[in-house]
């Protein structure tokens, strides 16, 4: 493809992702609520909430500093940088020949990087504990990102997100026992990053999970809300543009871009609703123990990596 | 003039603006300036020696008449010129930063610290140029005294001095190993000159044996785990500026003298060196951010957070040895070209950093993050260089940490490829280490800027404190930008610096960039391109704000509430998160590494306590051996004391010339 049809595509993926990612949400909240068996809200509902939430006045902490007013964009802003990079409507990457799989890994750091300085910078107990999770999660599941996504790279010998995923539609890269495990330590990566259980306390999400928007307020608190279900979205079709890529368009047209649309919305509400199904199924733990869980999912990372050393 | 008359006529300036500074020191402000402003006019100049040195050829020249048995020798090639270029980028940034910090230290000896300041600094040109390993170890002697006694130059406190005491031993027993493994190469060739040592075709168990000597000689120097124990003490413990320069330039002199010796003279011919030397850099990269992530001392953080970097500088330097010895050309210039990108990068930002710590103790008179928070509203300027640094050195796209981390990725990658198992195996576990270490760096450097700059103010020096003078900012501003240009320059600053790793692996250069993108020498394997990325943020930004105009979000208004929320209890400034409860997680998590530190103490501490008895022992056998061994003894050191005696007039510079003086004895002796 042409680098003006990569980069037509590349923004229209961040159009798109900006645009559904809250639907996602809500489509989680709402899986949620039925398992539950309560009435819960209504699919649209993250669509009400911005819509109010921006145009309430803003409230900021008095000792909140530069940090804290510039984050909300710098969240989205990483977030769409990541989704342009991503391959999901096309095989190609559309922004590949502005970075790799290395920058997209370190793009979702710049996001936590200001995400939890601005719950430090609020001075708030909270806005602290959050930030200080947010980093200790992302130093546990960090490694494992890269070791799965090393891996993938090494098997399609580029760091380039849209050669792993054009090898592994095209079968370059056979779903042998390596992919299988790589796949499934991605799983939980992606299930970390998502901000879903065993870390979070469904119950106290305004306290902890969501700790570092606690001074948050109105528009502000649209803006960061907005940039986590981008990001959640981010993290999806990353792992489907490397484990499941199967489904889009190799040349620019309007059928095969509405066909890719169609077949990626189905596999993240599959990828959703199988979150939803994990998350409300298992029990919660405590915070500290987290470890013991990443430690499991790196268990299976090295056996990846073991296998890809013997080929199989 | 060539780039040798530029970098001898620098030398000279900063030599020359030492001793006035020295000469001042009753006056204290012109003593200040003199050396601050000399210092950044002789670093212009040191910086036109490394450009001269770039676009013309190697230049080299010696002078005769010093000393029968050393040729003085001075050569630019590509690292020297590098190496010149990194450290006289820092030197001008620390000089002029220090016209105006310098000013906490009045009464204290401002004429003095510029004197040993700029000397440490001419060491270090000298060390990078010179081409004699005689003049070598001369020089690097200058280097260690002059920054021993910049140390302790906060005499008054205890924690100084014996963080001095142990800076000089570490620093001795490595000189010593590198000693010896010039005077092996003596020993077979019959000169000091590097050129000689050049053509020695030593056999290989010689040259591992240089190899080992010089690598734990210089490694004492550069911090490797675990010879690291005087940095994290030594470097907090002098003024910032040179704290700055320890950090940034001084430990890199000892990567230099590692690739001068290992990789240009002795061609890495074995690749054990080279996974040696990556295995002690992952060491350090890791466990030197584990520390810094616990530290609640803001300089010594940054002292934890160099040896982890003097790691990932390694790893890289490591990888090139690896693959000069397996004769893969690429993987030679990638891996060198990521550790000198890294070098250079972590001396900006590490510099920068330490100055802005230098800033936040002149306003706050404390260096305990527990007892900052807030000072974001007082230091304006002071907290957004510093954020600009915290977000470099946590490798954040698109500034320059991020740059060389990536080549490190990169050089990994393609190492994992390689036909040698060993490097299959652990080159992608070296990748993932890093990734870790990067995750770490970002907490330790949310925590540091967090708890520093932003929160609540948690003592009264925090409230109290004001901005700093404008030197200071300027010094800092001036290492931010070139942060920033380092990141967003990259695809015109890679070819330079693979240039000149191509000539440290003796292989042709290869092609890393075109346009505005770079690349691991195959553009198939992975490129970035780091303007872009920047203006892609930039355009970005739209986005948010077009979509807050849209629902009517600008007409909703701010407004500035005092607290944050606490329950519906008052807040308390104590209610923040501090520096020590910050990285509470962590230490749980990774218990045993700290286990290790503290494992590591009982035997250290085993050993002093064992000095101590042993000399609290003496007194009790004295009586026995006193009337027939210790008494004609204790005479004749009573006579020769007294004709020391005359020798000592407690002048700091005349000891300098007495260990120049007994160095050069010393190897006549030994040689003639």
């Amino acid at each position: 493809m042409t680098t003006g049809s990569l980069i037509f595509i590349g923004l229209l993926q961040a159009v798109l992702v900006a645009a559904l990612a809250p639907l996602f949400s809500g489509f989680a909240r709402v899986l949620r609520a039925k398992m539950h068996s309560r009435h819960g809200p209504p699919l649209l509902q993250n669509y009400y909430d911005l819509f109010k939430l921006m145009k309430r006045q803003e409230i900021l902490p008095a000792h909140g500093s530069l940090v804290f007013r510039i984050t909300p964009y710098v969240t989205i802003v990483s977030a769409l940088l990541v989704v342009m990079i991503v391959p999901i409507l096309a095989a190609d990457s559309p922004f590949g020949w502005v970075g790799d799989m290395i920058l997209v890994v370190y793009l979702l750091m710049l996001a936590r990087f200001f995400t939890s300085l601005a719950g430090l910078s609020s001075g708030s107990t909270f806005g602290g504990m959050g930030a200080r999770r947010e980093l200790f999660v992302s130093a546990l599941v960090e490694p494992l990102i890269l070791l799965v996504l090393f891996v993938m790279s090494l098997l399609a010998e580029s760091t380039n997100l849209g050669a792993i995923s054009r090898g592994v539609a095209t079968g370059a890269i056979p779903y042998l026992a390596t992919v299988w495990l790589g796949m499934v330590s991605f799983a939980f990566v992606v299930f970390v990053e998502a901000g879903k259980l065993p870390f979070d306390l469904s119950e106290a999400e305004q306290e902890l999970q969501e700790g570092a928007f606690t001074e948050y307020s109105g528009r502000g608190l649209a803006l960061m809300q907005w940039g986590f279900y981008m990001k959640q979205l981010a993290v999806v079709s990353l792992f489907i543009a490397v484990f499941v890529p199967f489904g889009t368009m190799t040349t620019l047209s309007l059928l095969g871009g509405l066909l890719a649309l169609a077949i990626f919305l189905i596999k993240a509400a599959a990828l959703y609703f199988l979150a939803a199904i994990l998350e409300n199924a298992m029990a919660r733990t405590r915070f500290i123990k987290a470890p013991s869980f990443t430690w499991i999912a790196v268990g299976v990372g090295l056996l990846c990596f073991a296998f890809y050393l013997v080929r199989i | 003039m060539d780039a040798i008359q530029l970098l001898i006529s620098s030398a000279l300036t900063f030599a020359a603006t030492g001793l006035l500074s020295l000469l001042l020191r009753g006056l204290e402000r012109p003593a200040r300036v003199v050396s601050g402003l000399g210092g950044a006019a002789a670093s212009v100049l040191a910086f036109l020696s490394a450009l001269a040195a770039f676009v013309g050829d190697s230049a080299s020249l010696e002078l005769t008449g010093f000393s029968a048995f050393g040729r003085f020798v001075l050569a630019m090639d590509g690292l020297s010129a590098f190496m010149v270029g990194a450290i006289s980028l820092l030197a001008f940034a620390a000089s002029i930063y220090s016209i105006g910090y310098v000013h906490e230290y009045r009464g204290r000896g401002c004429g003095e610290l510029g004197f040993f300041n700029n000397i440490f600094i001419a060491a270090m040109l000298m060390v990078v140029t010179v081409a004699n390993a005689f003049y070598f170890l001369i020089f690097w002697e200058l280097m260690t005294l002059a920054s021993y006694f910049l140390v302790i130059f906060e005499q008054e406190k205890k924690e100084s001095v014996s963080a001095g005491y142990l800076y000089f031993l570490i620093a001795h027993i490595g000189t010593a190993l590198i000693m010896l493994s010039f005077f092996i190469l003596y020993q077979q060739t019959g000169s000091f000159d590097f050129d000689s040592f050049r053509n020695a075709g030593l056999p290989l168990g010689i040259q591992s044996l240089i190899f080992l000597l010089a690598f734990f000689g210089f490694g004492a120097k550069a911090g490797i785990v675990p010879l690291h124990i005087w940095l994290p003490r030594a470097h907090p413990a002098a003024p910032s500026h040179v704290s700055a320069l320890l950090s940034g330039v001084m430990i890199k002199t000892a990567i230099y003298g590692l690739i001068r010796l290992c990789v240009d003279i002795l061609g890495a011919p074995l690749w054990w060196w080279g996974f040696v030397v990556l295995c002690f850099g992952g060491l350090s990269a890791l466990l030197g951010i584990v520390y810094a992530l616990d530290e609640r001392d803001l300089k010594r953080l940054l002292a934890y957070s160099s040896v982890e970097n003097v790691g990932i500088i390694l790893m890289g330097v490591g990888v090139g040895m690896m693959g000069m010895s397996l004769q893969l050309p690429t993987l030679a210039v990638i891996g060198f070209l990521a550790a000198l990108y890294h070098l250079l990068n972590h001396a900006m930002f590490k510099g920068l950093l330490f100055m802005g710590a230098g800033a936040v103790v002149y306003s706050a008179h404390t260096r305990n993050m527990n007892e900052m928070g807030g000072l974001a509203r007082a230091m304006p300027w002071t907290s957004f260089v510093f954020l600009v640094g915290a977000v470099a050195i946590s490798a954040i796209p698109p500034l320059n940490g991020f740059v060389s981390e990536w080549f490190v990725f990169q050089s990994l990658f393609i190492a994992s490829s390689t036909e040698l198992g060993v490097l299959r195996v652990f080159a992608p576990l070296f990748a993932v280490l890093l990734g870790l270490v990067g995750a770490m760096a970002a907490m330790t450097f949310v925590k540091a800027y967090g708890t520093t700059f932003t929160g609540q103010p948690r003592s009264v020096h925090a409230r109290d404190a004001v901005e700093v003078p404008g030197s200071m900012l300027a010094g800092m501003g001036a290492l931010a930008i070139a942060v920033t240009l380092l990141g967003l320059g990259a695809p015109w600053v890679t070819p330079f610096i693979g240039g000149v790793a191509a000539q440290v692996a003796n292989v042709p250069t290869e092609t890393l960039a075109s346009g505005i993108q770079i690349f691991p020498g195959n553009e198939a394997q992975g490129v970035l391109s780091t303007p872009i990325i920047f203006l892609l943020h930039a355009g970005l930004l739209t986005f948010p704000l077009v979509a807050v105009f849209a629902l009517g979000g600008h007409r909703a208004g701010q407004r500035v509430d005092a607290d944050p929320w606490a329950c519906g209890y008052g807040y308390q400034p104590q209610m923040g998160i501090s520096a020590t409860n910050f990285a509470q997680p962590m230490l749980a998590a990774f218990r045993p590494l700290y286990l290790l530190r503290t494992l590591a103490q009982k035997p250290l501490d085993g050993i002093a306590s064992f000095a101590k008895r042993f000399g609290a022992s003496l007194p009790a056998a004295e009586p026995v051996v006193e009337r027939t061994v210790s008494q004609p003894i204790f005479a004749f050191v009573r006579t020769v004391g007294g004709w020391v005696q005359r020798m000592q007039m407690g002048d700091l510079r005349m000891y300098c010339l007495y260990i120049f003086i007994a160095l050069a004895v010393l190897l006549i002796v030994i040689f003639k």
